[in-house]
């Protein structure tokens, strides 16, 4: 058997609907891996100047003082949280999508 | 990184917190040598005097707001040229011929205020600091 497909219009009130214009989807539109990604990398090199600007300071590098220790971890501690609210919401809303009823 | 708005604040702050911590150097190092009569060079110790700069950020560079937000840099730390403060002290081994001593061009009060201001200056970055980073951790809890 054929299956008839829908021709526009399908119903009388519809009919009168004009000007709507598809939007396109952007080219580059930023998926939510590739700023999890970059938002994990960001938080990985705060993370490793924190680590490392800890050390110059043990190691009583002159150039290295205390508030540029505590500010190099106060930035990864931000990162890491940016990084990790990223992940919660992404896996928040994969938990939402495997909840649907169907 | 988009959390690099408050990493900017948290930068131009942080080149703020360095330079008064340079101008508090130099204000012990002011002090210190208050009674110096013989430094390198010959004379007695010079006061110091820092020079600041507003200096490029990173973070804004490329944005519409690259020549607004500057942070700050000690470009040099100068030397006051007053003249030095004689004293009448004949027996004193650095006596000149008059029997006048070269004490350093150094006013311990005025020191002391520079070093208040340091301080007040350091504390106004680190409210800055402080605030930068609780935007950015409100930031972060919206919708929790």
């Amino acid at each position: 058997m054929s299956i008839a497909p829908i021709t526009p219009p399908i119903s009388p009130e519809l009919a009168g609907i004009t000007g709507v214009t598809r939007i396109e989807r952007p080219q580059a539109a930023p998926d939510l891996a590739g700023t999890f990604r970059a938002a994990l990398e960001d938080a990985h090199g705060a993370e490793h100047r924190a680590t490392t600007a800890a050390e110059q300071f043990a190691k009583g590098d002159t150039g290295m003082g205390i508030h540029e220790v505590v500010i190099a971890s106060e930035k990864a501690n931000i990162a890491i949280r940016y990084a990790t609210t990223l992940k919660n919401k992404a896996l928040e809303a994969y938990r939402e999508l495997m909840n649907t009823q169907v | 990184m988009s959390t690099m708005d408050f990493f900017t604040a948290m930068e131009v702050s942080a080149s703020g917190l360095s330079a008064e911590r340079t101008r508090m150097n130099v204000a012990a190092s002011n002090l210190a040598n208050a009674q110096t009569t013989q430094a390198a060079g010959g004379g007695p110790y010079k006061r110091r005097d820092v020079i600041m700069q507003s200096v490029d950020v990173p973070g804004v560079q490329g944005t519409p707001f690259a020549q607004a937000v500057k942070g700050v840099a000690v470009s040099q730390i100068s030397q006051d040229t007053a003249q030095p403060r004689l004293e009448y002290d004949p027996g004193h081994p650095q006596a000149n011929a008059q029997g006048y001593v070269a004490y350093p061009n150094v006013n311990p009060v005025e020191e002391m205020v520079d070093m208040i201001t340091a301080s007040r200056a350091y504390e106004a970055g680190i409210t800055t600091m402080t605030t930068a980073v609780n935007m950015a951790e409100r930031a972060l809890g919206i919708g929790r």
